[in-house]
């Protein structure tokens, strides 16, 4: 359909649209006009990703004159893949309304493992072998030494790429990852280098938030970007975590003892290039001296990750004099090392801010904090001087080098905290050190100042005025919407007291008491009695599962839970998960009916779907809180308050509860959907945690569901699942019966 | 003389439905005990109102309309439409665990035994021509109570025996078993399953999908009503092979989602072969004349009729000649089940205005000859043009 906001024509390619999304459009577009950020919340299942897309692409088709890029990000591939099937969609719906103008290029970018075609590289198994495989074959020195010696085996797909060089463009269209492909196989082109390339001339990319947040990685993919572009970041509730790990580092023993080796290796490679190629070392000693620009006129094959420092706060200087020598900057390398393996066997807890660490890293190593910021650059040019491809052997250095790098570059907002030992496992030493961020705003800064519309969207926002001060950043336009709907699909219940009016909690001196978990054991024993196919448990943590089942197993209650339906388990294991996952899938699929055990703040929570008879309920067991005790945390807490004013207990519940809204949220993927979900904690009937639910869940949660006994729970859900199954197929056939008389 | 015969069983047919269908407005108020409902939700009392005859009526037809709509809807859809009327149909009954459950009252098998018998009694009303078999599903195994047949009493009988549940229900057995039971029956016969379900999952031996597909390939239409809750297995099943998949919220309106069972589905075209089949047409035998039975095997004393190819005596139509196999039926047996292939076209409803012309108007109403003077809803019928009353 075909419809007006304000001065510009909506293309949208469905017949119908809910009030929620033209309102959602309505905000878009103001904020658009005003050239400003904003932050929306609408809930899943109410077509949020195609309102988006018709509103934005239209936006730019109305004017021609002043052509606005579309960066999409998404947290998946998959999410990826469906977005772009559904801009897919949208574009032919525009070209059979506006004919070739709607012509537009848009596509998505991932990381070689998703995209390359040369079935030799594709067969490693993970990222980063997939990467090194392809250097081995794309680097420019190889592709020199092959010019001469045809045995050296290079990759065809980009032979062929680089041979076509300036005709080698995508023509207009949408092209998902298999597309590109698929196109990528026709032509004999490296789609990935190819979908790089176009990055830069498209007009709609999808691609992920590590390609923007990530200064590594948003430094060679995301440089080039016109500041007329509108950033929209899809599912974005935990957006502020992205931020900080895009900049924290950990090094553990492991890290050590590789980044030993490479610097063992690398020294070797250094004596042979003296033996053979002296001038190769002197012309980059020189290169260095003069400081030239590192990465000016490389190839794109040999572009690797970029300096993990904001663009902003890398020095446009030289390389210090006295690493520029190799031997000298391995030595200093060495001496780091030497110096983190120190602090590592420390026997206490130790917290200290960079500052200090520089100091001490000065005294004790003597080297001072401009050494340190340089040293990514400096192995950088290192590595592409002495010809090193397997990039994956050398991940270790790399991750000491950005740590050195962030290390010395930042001052504030970070910490740096040696753990001797888990906390949980106080037997078991596992000395690490952790350079943590604890500012989200800095990562997120460089994209807000660069980008005139940046838009923060996701299914859970709530509070929605924490975020800003969160991401320090001002919204033209902050909003939450809620679902129109004709009957109630979702029914939340707070669950306070097991059927002995006993409350249930996960807090900490309540998790443990046997009566707790017995109430709990009897809740899932009533639920999987009323409710068919697939329930969905959630738990606050591994450790806590383990122990609850357990004890279920020895009362006996798990084998009468497995009487009315299967039992499955997520783990920390993605292979055994996935597994676990499709038989859940399967069990629900032939009618026995399965319960998945899964983890708030686990993969399943955050990815995975459990949409129609795969999930009809959902029960959240207890706060999802996260562990206290756990020093990042602290002094996360701690930034926040100094900084941003946020109380300790107001974000420890905001995160908590957006879990929780997370987990219960993944029942229902649209309104034709239904399902029901427990919370199972007595905190959740306090006003202060029930507030700070998603107003699409709050709207649906009735004063007399809000503090329940597992008889009642049980009684409400037999009752309403059968009320919803029983409608729904009633409105189907009603509707089918009206159609049929429509036509006749 | 044949059009009124079956406009007479027209009317009572649509009288069926509009009870079955007044129950559905019970739907408000849940969240109540049933009983309490009907008392606390409806105040049935305070929609009644007294004439000046003294007799009671409703105030408010509202209800009534809505289902005669639905009703008109239905029909309109359904009129011309090539329908199945010698139906073969097996009645899966859920005898596990989850059918001794109390929330329909007294229990979830007691209901459903008693909306079995209704519905048989209905169903062979409606479908003279029929066939039904009994299946029960009990430790999760299916197990055959009765056989095919026409009598609505020897099904009842042998269902009452056997009213008691232990164990799970394993759909899959209950479809293999109909599988090989149907896969006798005459090819001109239309296959039906119903299954009244109660368990909230099913546990099969093997592979479910595989059974479905087996059933879609023997054209076997497959309808399920719940007791319980949606089950997707349920609704995949009845989607692939065709039937009705309904979830019954208490007892009215199980009984109503049973009987909408009772008239013939429509036939998908490739399933109906059009086939000639012989029957036989059996006179009544003279009072008095007594005869050795071949059904009950003993001698009977008057009544019964006549097989008109080998000369036995049945007691009751229709059935199949235990002698020589032939189907015996009577003319208005052919007749009952002809309606449903030509169903009386909808009323139109009159317009007040017309009613307020007394001398425009019959006095009586052409069905039930009650006087048309009272105020109320009025129906004209195109075909008989004649003024009907509603309800």
């Amino acid at each position: 359909m075909k419809f007006q906001i304000e001065d510009v024509t909506v293309y949208f390619p469905y017949d119908n649209i809910y009030p929620e999304q033209y309102a959602y459009m309505v905000e878009l577009k103001r904020a658009l006009d005003a050239k400003g950020h904003c932050l929306l919340e609408m809930p899943t299942g109410t077509g949020k990703t195609i309102a988006l897309l018709s509103l934005i692409t239209s936006y730019a088709l109305s004017k021609p004159s002043n052509p606005i890029k579309f960066i999409y990000c998404t947290r998946t591939v998959h999410e990826m893949e469906k977005t772009l099937s559904e801009l897919k969609l949208l574009h032919n719906y525009q070209l059979q309304h506006l004919g070739p103008a709607a012509k537009i290029l848009a596509l998505g970018l991932s990381s070689r493992k998703n995209l390359c075609i040369n079935p030799t590289v594709v067969s490693a198994e993970n990222r980063d072998s997939v990467d090194a495989a392809c250097r081995k074959l794309t680097a420019s020195w190889v592709r020199e030494l092959a010019a001469e010696n045809p045995r050296i085996p290079t990759c065809s797909f980009f032979e062929n790429y680089e041979k076509s060089a300036s005709e080698a463009i995508l023509p207009p269209g949408v092209y998902t990852l298999q597309d590109l492909r698929a196109y990528g196989k026709l032509k004999g082109w490296c789609p990935y280098f190819l979908a790089r390339h176009m990055v830069q001339l498209a007009n709609v990319v999808v691609y992920s938030y590590q390609y923007l947040l990530d200064p590594k990685v948003a430094g060679i993919i995301s440089k080039e970007m016109q500041r007329e572009s509108v950033v929209v970041f899809d599912e974005a509730h935990n957006i502020d975590n992205v931020c900080i790990e895009a900049l924290s580092v950990s090094v553990r023993m492991q890290t050590l003892e590789g980044a030993t080796r490479n610097i063992n290796r690398m020294s070797q490679e250094i004596d042979r290039f003296k033996a053979t190629d002296a001038g190769r070392l002197r012309a980059e000693y020189n290169r260095l001296v003069e400081g030239l620009a590192l990465r000016g006129d490389l190839p794109a094959s040999d572009a690797w990750l970029a300096n993990p420092a904001l663009p902003n706060d890398i020095l446009k200087e030289a390389v210090p004099g006295n690493i520029r020598r190799a031997e000298h900057f391995l030595s200093v390398l060495r001496r780091l090392v030497q110096y983190i393996r120190g602090r590592l066997q420390t026997e206490n807890v130790e917290k200290e801010g960079p500052v200090a660490f520089v100091a001490s890293v000065n005294t004790q190593a003597g080297i001072d904090q401009k050494m340190l910021r340089f040293c990514y650059d400096r192995l950088h040019s290192l590595m592409l001087t002495l010809e090193i491809s397997d990039t994956d052997e050398f991940l270790h250095i790399q991750t000491i080098c950005d740590f050195a790098t962030l290390v010395g570059t930042y001052t504030r907002g970070f910490s740096i905290i040696i753990e001797p030992f888990d906390e949980r496992m106080p037997h078991i030493p596992d000395p690490v050190l952790q350079l943590c961020c604890h500012d989200a705003s800095l990562a997120i800064k460089p994209v807000f100042e660069r980008f005139q519309s940046v838009v923060i969207t996701s299914g859970t926002l709530s509070p929605i005025d924490l975020y800003p001060r969160l991401l320090n950043f001002n919204p033209v336009v902050s909003r939450s919407f809620t679902m129109s709907l004709t009957r109630d699909c979702i029914c939340p219940m707070v669950l306070t007291r097991g059927s002995d009016q006993l409350p249930v909690s996960t807090k900490y001196d309540l998790r443990s008491d046997p009566g707790v978990e017995k109430n709990y054991g009897k809740l899932l024993l009533e639920m999987v009695s009323v409710v068919p196919d697939g329930i969905v448990c959630f738990f606050v943590s591994y450790s806590y599962m383990d122990g609850i089942v357990n004890s279920w197993h020895e009362t006996g209650l798990l084998k009468e839970i497995m009487q009315h339906k299967l039992v499955f388990i997520e783990t920390q294991d993605v292979v055994e998960t996935t597994l676990a996952l499709d038989n859940y899938r399967k069990a629900c699929d032939c009618g026995r009916g399965a319960v998945f055990f899964s983890v708030a703040r686990g993969k399943v929570a955050e990815g995975i779907d459990f949409d129609r008879h795969y999930g009809r309920l959902v029960i959240m067991f207890g706060v999802p809180f996260q562990y206290t005790l756990s020093r990042i945390l602290l002094a996360r807490l701690e930034y926040l308050r100094d900084t941003f004013q946020i109380k300790e207990g107001d974000f420890l519940t905001f995160d908590a509860l957006r879990q929780a809204a997370q987990c219960v949220g993944r029942v229902i993927r649209s309104k034709a959907d239904y399902g029901m979900m427990i919370f199972a904690d007595k905190r959740y009937s306090r006003h202060d945690k029930r507030s700070k639910l998603p107003g699409w869940i709050l709207s649906h949660l009735r004063d007399a569901h809000l503090n329940l006994s597992t008889d009642m729970a049980a009684h409400i859900a037999r009752e309403g699942i059968k009320e919803e199954g029983s409608q729904m197929i009633i409105k189907v056939a009603v509707l089918d019966l009206s159609i049929a008389c429509d036509s006749t | 003389m044949m059009n009124r015969d079956i406009n007479g069983e027209g009317r009572k047919l649509n009288r069926g439905e509009e009870e079955e269908e007044e129950d559905e407005d019970e739907e408000s108020g849940r969240g109540r005990d049933a009983w309490e409902r009907a008392y606390a939700d409806e105040r049935s009392w305070e929609s009644l109102q007294e004439d000046e005859s003294g007799l009671l009526r409703p105030i408010d037809n509202k209800a009534l309309h809505h289902a005669q709509y639905r009703r008109r809807l239905r029909t309109a859809t359904t009129a011309g439409i090539q329908k199945g009327l010698i139906r073969y149909l097996y009645i899966v009954i859920d005898l596990s665990r989850a059918a001794g459950e109390m929330d329909y009252k007294p229990s979830r098998m007691v209901v459903v035994a008693r909306q079995v018998e209704a519905f048989i009694r209905e169903f062979f009303d409606q479908n003279p021509l029929s066939q039904i078999g009994l299946v029960t599903l009990k430790d999760g195994v299916a197990q055959c109570l009765t056989d095919l047949g026409g009598s609505p009493e020897s099904h009842i009988k042998a269902l009452m025996g056997k009213l008691e549940c232990s164990g799970d229900s394993s759909l899959q057995n209950g479809l293999d078993l109909v599988h090989d039971l149907l896969n006798q029956i005459p090819s001109y016969g239309h296959r039906e399953v119903l299954i009244l379900y109660s368990a909230l999952s099913t546990c099969d031996p093997g592979d479910i999908m595989e059974t479905i597909q087996k059933c879609k390939g023997a054209k076997i239409r497959c309808s399920i009503v719940g007791l319980s809750a949606e089950l997707y297995i349920c609704k995949y099943l009845c989607q692939e092979t065709g039937g009705l998949y309904s979830v019954a919220l208490d007892e009215p309106h199980l009984k109503e989602l049973v009987l909408e069972h009772a008239p013939p589905p429509p036939a998908i075209a490739e399933f109906a072969i059009a086939n000639l089949i012989k029957m036989g047409f059996p006179q009544r035998a003279a009072e008095g004349v007594i005869s050795i039975c071949s059904c009950h095997k003993e001698a009977k004393f008057g009544g019964g009729y006549t097989c008109p190819r080998c000369k036995a005596r049945v007691c009751e139509l229709p059935t199949e000649c235990r002698i020589c196999g032939l189907t015996l039926v009577s003319s208005p047996h052919l007749a009952r089940s002809y309606h449903h292939l030509f169903p009386i076209t909808p009323f139109d409803d009159v317009s007040p205005s017309i009613t307020n012309i007394p001398q425009k108007l019959p006095k009586s109403c052409f069905g039930c000859q009650q006087s048309l003077l009272n105020p109320g809803s009025l129906f004209f019928s195109t075909e008989i043009a004649n003024f009907q009353k509603l309800d």
